[in-house]
């Protein structure tokens, strides 16, 4: 299915932590919803998704299907300064990828 | 002259067929996925019970009910207009955390989130789950090779299981 909004991510560093906060654009249909047909939608939902700091892992987060739609994610990570690189990727149990990266400020 | 004939040849044909298609989408990546994703735990995310989930991500351990964990699930808390999204937001002074999980007791699948942070990660860890009904709101802490639970009871408007 086309995703029309784009992830969206930013992090910022105050000293002490980098705060980062993501927004994936993902419907996260759990298999058990339906359309407006009365069809059941497929499942499709995002399983795994990873950061890292300058290529170096810093989480990863499994989800199932109770993870709201647009899933939010917004954690700390210690130290870190402004211009370090912030990658996150996802994938989501049909394959599909993704990736978004950012940069500290 | 071949009715039985042409109906064997026809089973045949379809047999065939199918046999390649199997083969094809084997060897075509769409079943890659779920291999790369050996390491998501399957069985523990399609549970049914919270018991299920727990012992297929930890094992039977020993579980410490424990203060030190500062749990809000809904905004205001313990409240939620819509299940759909309710705001989770989970705080700790526990150190060398090797897991969190979420699960939810009244979903049809209790558990929500698994986060598996490093050493380079601090709380507070805030996300968005859904939840289907009224339920309790578990989560697990593994630290120092130990479980902390805590649980939060949760009242819901629009259940958001769907």
């Amino acid at each position: 299915m086309a995703i029309q909004a784009r992830d969206r991510i930013r992090a910022r560093a105050n000293g002490e932590y980098t705060t980062v906060r993501i927004l994936l654009a993902h419907p996260m249909h759990t298999g058990r919803g339906m359309d407006e047909n009365e069809q059941l939608v497929p499942a499709e939902y995002i399983q795994d998704i990873r950061c890292w700091r300058n290529k170096q892992e810093m989480l990863s987060v499994k989800c199932g299907t109770a993870t709201a739609r647009n899933p939010y994610f917004a954690f700390q990570l210690k130290g870190g300064e402004p211009g370090d690189i912030i990658t996150v990727r996802w994938v989501d149990n049909l394959g599909a990828k993704g990736t978004v990266e950012t940069t500290v400020t | 002259m071949t009715q039985g004939h042409n109906k064997q040849r026809r089973k045949v044909v379809k047999q065939v067929i199918s046999a390649t298609t199997l083969a094809l989408v084997a060897s075509s990546g769409l079943l890659l996925p779920q291999r790369l994703l050996a390491h998501w735990p399957r069985e523990a995310f399609n549970a049914k019970t919270v018991e299920d989930a727990l012992l297929a991500l930890v094992g039977e351990a020993e579980q410490l009910d424990d203060d030190s964990i500062r749990f809000t699930v809904g905004s205001p808390p313990s409240y939620a207009v819509n299940g759909a999204s309710v705001p989770v937001e989970l705080e700790t002074s526990l150190e060398n955390i090797e897991r969190v999980i979420i699960l939810v007791e009244k979903n049809p699948q209790p558990l929500a989130m698994l986060i598996e942070p490093t050493e380079h990660m601090v709380m507070p860890f805030k996300s968005m789950i859904k939840i289907a009904e009224d339920s309790d709101v578990m989560a697990v802490v593994r630290a120092n090779g130990q479980l902390y639970t805590t649980s939060r009871s949760v009242r819901i408007d629009v259940g958001g299981c769907a």
